[in-house]
């Protein structure tokens, strides 16, 4: 099985993160590689396929990946479909659950060590990798078995690119649930703006910008020490729906922690798409060539061409355990070939709103709740 | 912005007055003179003219842009607050004020007293016109605004009080956030009625805020379906359709979806295929659905297809409006904006939808048999459904009807006895 996956791996080992063009006959091959791992190992979506009379042997073309049937996030809050034996997933991420129902996956040895490599290769294009050792302080919670969020674990993960002094967690399971710990945020705080080592923080845009906002509220300042970064990321939907305006969120990290912009490093992902999107010295999230975006019509799901804005398809040949080479995100967003300043070649995904409406009169029984989801 | 005893103020003032307010609140009560319903409609009637001279078009219009209300259909809205439909209203729900009861009770009805109203978020003019019905009825009224409320419904109560000084003590309005739960709790314990307005999540937060002693009523979330015979003429079907795209189905009266008196699977099918091809036609003439809510749809119309093999729903779509053919017979919300469920529900089985109970609201009958009409009306009114109406007019609002099968001002009042001596 392993072995068939052999334009995954080369893929996930190609050198240069950001060389779409030069990665898009093996991004097709290792589609089709895993579409027809999935079709042969997942009942439901060979069903699928079937029913949309896809092969997924013919898939030879950025055009077969165009037609190959896209399953919406939606479908996997209601399913849980495996391709691999439950023994063989080693770690089941869930989605935070902002809208209700979760998705549930699972990640089996192959995924998690593609995920590597691409952690690697990107941390080390965005400079995020370093062998001095840093303080960390996560503006989230400690992943405990209880919790099997991506976000968490993501946030987890980021403390391992440069060594851990120490790991700070905001947020502390009590016996009520999770509860903000501002005496230990604070102390970490202090200590590490007196540390010869440098700071580095991670969590939620919305936690950490409101964390900084108190701290402005209280006239808290610090001076970390050089080296110093602060990350954001876990989730679109928070980052989206939060609309924190990003040059305010620059201005409060340079005011209170002087840390300066380049230094904020931003991050997402979805668990039905869990490919390391990283911001780029311009802001702008280049797509990786582990991921490739088709911008849909959602008149007739017909792709867009860039600068449109339209439906996010996001695909991946990166999951082994589930169907989910091609996913539909209940995002709208806009796909950016300009040139970058950043020199970064492939082009960036904005994330411009979300479907549906938040702002709406109704009294019809169960709208409200029906449209926040 | 507050309200508080005719004046206008900061919202920092309000922590202090509602400390104090047991001292003001009952002012009105320990006069023992009663709120002149005519007073009320008076001011209303000079506050709707005002309106119509377009006073307030500079907060007015956001609210306007929200919904694509023609003028004549704005003129109709503020028409229910002048002098005639007010003094109408009135009319038909307070028709027993006053009775002599076997020539040695007097029974007179009285307001409620202090009424508390829990405003729904994101509906304007709502909250405004929740305390106009409270003071008709003659309470004394605090307003609890909603989340991101635009200022309206303190400007208008604000007018009102300068068109009629007197009614400064009977209008209080409070910016106190839902999650402020002691504050309410302090609130609604000082009140004799609880007005909760919103879906069944704020219904039920009200009812476990508020204490046994106190009355709730709530305005709660409703769905509303349309049921159709075979002989539903092409007429009756583009009305309701023209209902279905100048609504969006997001009212507690729009249509969900569409009961076909048949227990044939074909049946349905044939009769979707027609409403299909008409709806299709009225769309085209509508305004467009918003984007992010075609957008919405589009998925959610893709994951029924996938879903298709367990379902057996079949979709017919265009345009971004859609028609889903499905084989149960359950009342459910509609994927909304122009989406509509089709299901099978023979006559003989019409009573099974009793158990939406409270939920049930307005249903459209769609025959052009008279007879049947009336055969289906009845049985609708007995399993709890409030308005019968035909397609088209399911949301349209008359001066004089009850709300939600009940009218709101006789909620607000309570009957007094009183022997005669």
């Amino acid at each position: 099985m392993m072995k068939k996956m052999k334009y995954t791996k080369k893929l996930f080992k190609h050198k240069n993160p950001y060389d779409l063009e030069g990665t898009d006959a093996l991004f097709v091959q290792a589609m089709r590689e895993n579409a027809v791992f999935q079709y042969q190992n997942c009942a439901d979506y060979r069903r699928i396929l079937d029913e949309f009379d896809f092969c997924p042997e013919k898939i030879g073309s950025m055009e077969d990946l165009v037609r190959l049937p896209f399953l919406p996030t939606l479908y996997f809050k209601h399913h849980h479909l495996q391709s691999v034996p439950p023994g063989k997933q080693l770690i089941k991420a869930t989605s935070s659950g902002t809208r209700g129902s979760m998705s549930k996956i699972g990640f089996d040895f192959h995924t998690l060590s593609l995920g590597l490599d691409m952690v690697i290769r990107v941390g080390k294009y965005h400079r995020l990798w370093s062998a001095t050792p840093v303080n960390y302080i996560i503006f989230g919670y400690q992943p405990t078995a209880g919790n099997q969020t991506a976000v968490s674990k993501t946030a987890y993960g980021f403390t391992f690119f440069a060594p851990a002094l120490s790991r700070t967690f905001a947020l502390e399971m009590t016996d009520s649930g999770y509860k903000l710990s501002w005496d230990k945020v604070l102390r970490a705080f202090e200590r590490c703006s007196v540390s010869r080592f440098p700071l580095r923080t991670m969590g939620f845009p919305s936690y950490t910008y409101f964390l900084l906002k108190e701290m402005e509220s209280r006239g808290l300042a610090y001076s970390m020490p050089k080296g110093s970064m602060v990350a954001v990321g876990g989730g679109w939907k928070q980052f989206y729906s939060q609309q924190v305006d990003k040059h305010e969120f620059y201005r409060l990290v340079k005011k209170i922690l002087d840390i300066d912009e380049e230094n904020v490093i931003e991050f997402f992902g979805a668990v039905e798409h869990p490919i390391l999107y990283t911001d780029c010295s311009h802001h702008h999230f280049h797509v990786p060539i582990y991921s490739r975006v088709i911008i849909r019509n959602p008149d007739d799901f017909s792709p867009l061409e860039n600068g449109k804005p339209g439906l996010v398809n996001l695909l991946t040949p990166m999951i082994q355990g589930a169907p989910l080479l091609s996913i539909m995100t209940d995002d709208l967003g806009i796909l950016h070939s300009e040139k970058c300043p950043c020199q970064t070649a492939s082009p960036w995904l904005e994330i411009v709103g979300r479907v549906g409406i938040s702002d709406i009169i109704t009294c019809a029984a169960g709208a409200e709740k029906y449209l926040k989801e | 912005m507050i309200l508080y005893q005719g004046q206008l103020l900061e919202n920092s003032e309000q922590e202090r007055l509602i400390h104090s307010i047991e001292r003001d609140l009952y002012q009105p009560v320990s006069s023992g003179v009663l709120l002149p319903t005519e007073i009320v409609i008076n001011a209303c009637d000079q506050l709707a003219g005002k309106i119509v001279k377009g006073d307030f078009g500079d907060i007015l219009k956001p609210y306007l842009g929200l919904f694509p209300l023609t003028s004549a259909q704005f003129a109709d809205m503020v028409g229910l607050f002048t002098k005639e439909s007010l003094e109408y209203k009135c009319r038909i729900e307070l028709c027993d004020e006053e009775m002599t009861l076997h020539g040695k009770v007097m029974r007179k009805r009285y307001p409620l007293g202090v009424l508390l109203h829990i405003a729904a978020g994101n509906v304007d003019v709502l909250p405004a016109y929740s305390v106009i019905e409270g003071l008709l009825a003659g309470n004394i009224n605090i307003l609890k605004l909603p989340m991101g409320d635009s200022g309206l419904s303190v400007r208008l109560l604000y007018e009102l009080v300068r068109i009629e000084p007197l009614l400064k003590d009977y209008l209080y309005v409070f910016d106190v956030p839902s999650t402020e739960t002691e504050t309410l709790k302090k609130l609604a314990a000082l009140c004799n009625g609880v007005v909760v307005w919103g879906g069944d999540e704020a219904v039920r937060a009200a009812k476990n805020m508020v204490d046994i002693d106190t009355k709730i009523i709530a305005w709660g979330h409703k769905l509303s379906f349309a049921y159709a015979e075979s002989d539903a003429s092409d007429q009756q079907l583009a009305e309701l359709a023209q209902s279905i795209c100048d609504t969006n189905q997001l009212l507690c009266s729009s249509c969900q979806g569409i009961f076909v008196d048949t227990d044939s699977q074909e049946d349905v099918l044939h009769f979707a295929k027609r409403f299909f091809e008409i709806f299709k036609q009225i769309n085209q003439k509508s305004y467009p659905i918003d984007y992010g809510m075609k957008a919405k749809n589009a998925i959610n119309l893709y994951n029924e297809k996938l879903e298709q093999h367990s379902t057996g729903t079949r979709i017919l779509q265009a345009d971004g409006i859609s028609v889903l053919v499905c084989s149960d017979s359950s009342l459910q919300l509609s994927y909304l904006y122009r989406s509509v469920w089709i299901k099978p529900l023979a006559y003989d089985r019409l009573h099974t939808l009793k158990i939406w109970k409270n939920h049930l609201q307005t249903a459209a009958i769609l025959t052009t048999d008279r007879e049947k009409w009336q055969k289906i009306g009845s049985i609708l009114a007995r399993i709890g459904v409030v308005r019968i109406t035909s397609g088209g007019n399911m949301s349209r609002t008359l001066c004089g009807e009850a709300h939600d099968g009940t009218y709101a001002l006789r909620e607000y009042s309570r009957i007094v006895e009183m022997e005669i001596i």
